[in-house]
């Protein structure tokens, strides 16, 4: 069976005491004690990026960056909850890149920090993906967009990673971008282009 | 509650196999529904009293608030902000961001404001995939007839053949957002099936498909000059006086405080109801899907359809407790994972359609051949341990999430079949729309789950992805051309006095206000943080 424990547990969020069985989430433990909570709740699944808590563990000085909706409460926990960051002062428009040689080029005016990563491991060891994002800054940097995008499949934009850099790199638009690149210049469905075609042609109709 | 077949003993019990015999029951689609499916269940259905509905048969839970009083009092605006702008989108998922995008992109001016943060949303989480007929064996044709016939006819037949023909259009445009898909070693489109279909159709990306759509939204949106109003739910329209809708009331949880806005056109794209909890199921949405949109429109005077038809998911997580209701993707049954009841056989055709395959799973629980945990917790078997043996490795190669789902949950999927009950999934009705997205109210625009018609009585799978991409994109370019040199009118909330008057006449209880905004778990109405946004009375 499950090795989620009903065992009631004691911790502090955003400093109320509470007391909540030890299967539940932080977002969960907070309504299970009565405690009024809807900024930070989103998709409850750990895709949305909103929960945002800071986390120090009873054993620990260290303080860890998480999702609130997947975190399950621990004896002596702290927590706070984090408002949401500003958003990047990158901004970029794909259409504004001519052709796939100038991705490089261009990534450099977009997101001319990257070049100053000091790789102190500030991303890495804040993102609650466990993404290696601080790799994933040197491969875009690099021009080598497909293999840096491909590390930040699971990131949820929760933008740890972009607070935690000395040098506002923003890592995690640095992953999307690479993301966008390479569908944006690279995947082109020859499946997809016939059908196109077809429809274009009008070879395809529907009878209702 | 007639008692299944204890959790330890159902497990003990197990063993995985390679193949299991195929079920045989041949139960008809229509008499498991009328017998087991939840929005059959005796007295969760009445009569609508007032509004453009009135007469017809509505959910309990949803007529309650489609018939409530509004939040907000006229002395509530006396000191509000004013803005305008050519269009207000509300609401920040697949549908509004798609249609926030393409009306600037059509020279519009525009405001998205959404509830919550810009993306939470049920977009986000719709990892399964997205419909679209591009295999060489299948046709729009053939999309168009599974769309109809999984819907039971009940569906609104030129939105469907207009909805799979922008197909092939809706994948292009996604990649040019710069959204990945599978492809094989030749940059072909992977695709795979899902219940209903009769072809290999949906398309998608890892089991990640909606995070990746909606960040790639999200990312193309925020840097189009759009202006983005987070944590500002929508909790009225504004009508003008020939009753077109002009404009909305958003309420800031950020600084508590409402603002009108003017708008030439509004779009409604808030999504859909799970958070209302319909017959005490768990959901599979996110926290803000709530039914906002559908409550605001019919104020205004927008004709509804299909009012009583809610999907429930086959495979909702039902145990552990902490995890009921959380989805898991058909994707896993359409890679070939059976459904086993309590005895270890199968008992339908586990890709058939969704209403049926709930049906089938509530049937075997009711007649004792479920898995039973405690009073409250039941469900049938997820046979992913057989698809591993099938296919070694499939499941951490295609279904990442659902390994991260197990480790949750203490269940390693590819060694231990996993508890699944039907969750409250999807709202079929909605608002009635043309193939633009407007309502039958001038002005009002809605798409996506907010809408109805589209799927009938029952979506399949990947059809709603493709939805609000396709509607969300035509909206948003009819509405930049209508608004396009049109004046503002005068906004007012006259709409509203006539509700109360039709509240009064047919007698109903006005305690009730809605939108709902939250569910209430979360204490909206008490947290003192939001003071001043509180339900009127
Ligand atoms: C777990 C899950 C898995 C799914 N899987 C698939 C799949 O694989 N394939 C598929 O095709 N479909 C799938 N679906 C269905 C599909 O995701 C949704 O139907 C679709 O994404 C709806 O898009 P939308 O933009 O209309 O609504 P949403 O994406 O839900 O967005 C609605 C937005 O409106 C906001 N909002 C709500 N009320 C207000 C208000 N009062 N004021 C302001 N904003 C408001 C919400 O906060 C939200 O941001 C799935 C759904 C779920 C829940
Ligand atoms: S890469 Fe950055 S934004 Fe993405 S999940 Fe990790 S910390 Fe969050
Ligand atoms: S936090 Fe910034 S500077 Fe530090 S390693 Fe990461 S990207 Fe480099
Ligand atoms: S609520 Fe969406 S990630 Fe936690």
């Amino acid at each position: 069976m499950s090795e989620t424990s009903e065992q009631p547990v004691n911790l502090t969020i955003n400093s109320k005491s509470i007391t909540a069985p030890g299967s539940l989430s932080v977002i969960q433990a907070l309504w299970h004690a009565g405690y009024p909570r809807v900024k930070s709740v989103g998709c409850l699944e750990g895709v949305c990026g909103s929960c945002r808590i800071m986390v120090r563990r009873a054993d620990s000085h260290e303080l860890k960056m998480e999702l609130g909706c997947q975190l399950l409460v621990e004896e002596g926990m702290e927590v706070i909850f984090l408002v949401f960051p500003n958003p990047t002062h990158h901004t970029y428009q794909l259409e504004e890149i001519k052709n796939s040689w100038e991705v490089q080029d261009k990534f450099h005016q977009i997101f001319p920090e990257a070049d100053h990563c000091r790789h102190c491991g500030g991303c890495d060891k804040s993102c609650p993906k466990g993404i290696e994002v601080e790799r994933g800054v040197e491969l875009a940097s690099k021009g080598r967009f497909g293999e840096a995008g491909e590390l930040f499949v699971e990131c949820v934009m929760c933008n740890f990673c972009m607070t935690a850099c000395p040098e506002l790199i923003a890592p995690n638009h640095v992953g999307l971008f690479s993301r966008r690149v390479t569908a944006y210049f690279h995947i082109r469905p020859s499946n997809l282009i016939n059908r196109l075609e077809m429809l274009r042609k009008g070879d395809l109709q529907i009878t209702q | 509650m007639t008692n299944g077949i204890p959790y330890s003993d159902a497990l003990g019990n197990y063993t995985p196999q390679r193949f299991r015999e195929p079920s045989n029951d041949q139960t008809k689609t229509r008499d498991l529904l009328e017998q087991f499916h939840p929005d059959y269940m005796p007295d969760s259905m009445t009569t609508l009293r007032v509004g453009p509905n009135q007469g017809d048969v509505c959910h309990k839970q949803l007529a309650d608030v489609l018939q409530s009083d509004a939040r907000i009092e006229e002395a509530d605006l006396a000191g509000a902000n004013t803005v305008e702008t050519d269009i207000l989108v509300v609401g920040g998922g697949g549908a509004g961001c798609t249609a926030a995008l393409t009306a600037a992109r059509n020279g519009a001016k525009v405001i998205l404001a959404t509830k919550l943060r810009l993306g939470d949303s049920n977009t986000v989480m719709a990892e399964g995939g997205i419909q679209t007929s591009v295999e060489k064996g299948d046709t729009p044709q053939m999309h168009y007839d599974d769309t109809i016939k999984g819907g039971h006819h009940y569906v609104d037949k030129p939105l469907a053949a207009q909805m799979v023909m922008d197909g092939p259009n809706v994948i292009r445009w996604l990649i040019q957002q710069g959204m990945q898909f599978d492809v094989d070693k030749y940059g072909d489109l992977l695709t795979r099936r899902a219940g209903g279909t009769s072809a290999p159709r949906v398309v998608y990306y890892r089991d990640y498909t909606g995070l990746e759509m909606m960040r790639v939204l999200r990312e193309a949106l925020t840097n189009t000059g759009i202006e983005v109003w987070d944590y500002n739910p929508t909790v009225e329209l504004l009508s003008n006086d020939q009753g077109h809708c002009a404009g909305a009331v958003v309420s800031s949880l950020k600084n508590c405080s409402y603002t009108l806005v003017k708008a030439k056109a509004v779009i409604l794209a808030t999504g859909g109801i799970g958070r209302m909890h319909l017959n005490g199921f768990p959901t599979s949405n996110h926290f803000g899907a709530t039914g906002d949109g559908l409550v605001m429109a019919y104020r205004m005077g927008a004709k509804l359809r299909d009012l009583d038809s809610f999907q429930y998911h086959p495979s909702g997580l039902a145990y552990p407790q902490h995890l009921a209701g959380t989805l898991i993707t058909e994707g896993v049954r359409s890679a070939g994972a059976y459904l086993l009841n309590g005895h270890g056989d199968r008992f339908v055709d586990e890709l058939g359609p969704r209403d049926h395959v709930a049906a089938a799973i509530l049937r075997e629980c009711e007649e004792g051949r479920g898995v039973q945990v405690n009073e409250t917790t039941r469900g049938v078997w997820l046979d992913t341990p057989g698809v591993e043996l099938r296919n070694p490795g499939i499941l951490k190669s295609r279904f990442p999430k659902l390994l991260q789902l197990g480790r949750k949950c203490g269940i390693d999927p590819a060694q231990k079949p996993l508890l699944i009950f039907p969750t409250l999934h999807y709202q079929n009705g909605g608002v009635v729309i043309d193939g633009n997205g407007c309502s039958t109210v001038r002005g009002l625009y809605c798409i996506g789950e907010v809408c109805g018609g589209i799927h009938g009585k029952n979506r399949l799978m990947g059809n709603s992805l493709l939805d609000i991409i396709s509607f969300g994109r035509r909206a948003g370019e009819h509405a930049a051309t209508e608004v396009h040199g049109r004046p503002h009118s005068n906004v007012s909330t006259e709409h509203l006095s006539e509700l109360r008057r039709q509240l009064t006449l047919a007698d109903m209880p006005m305690e009730n206000q809605g939108p709902m905004l939250f569910p209430d778990y979360a204490k909206f109405e008490t947290d003192s943080d939001y003071d001043g946004l509180h339900k009127a009375k």
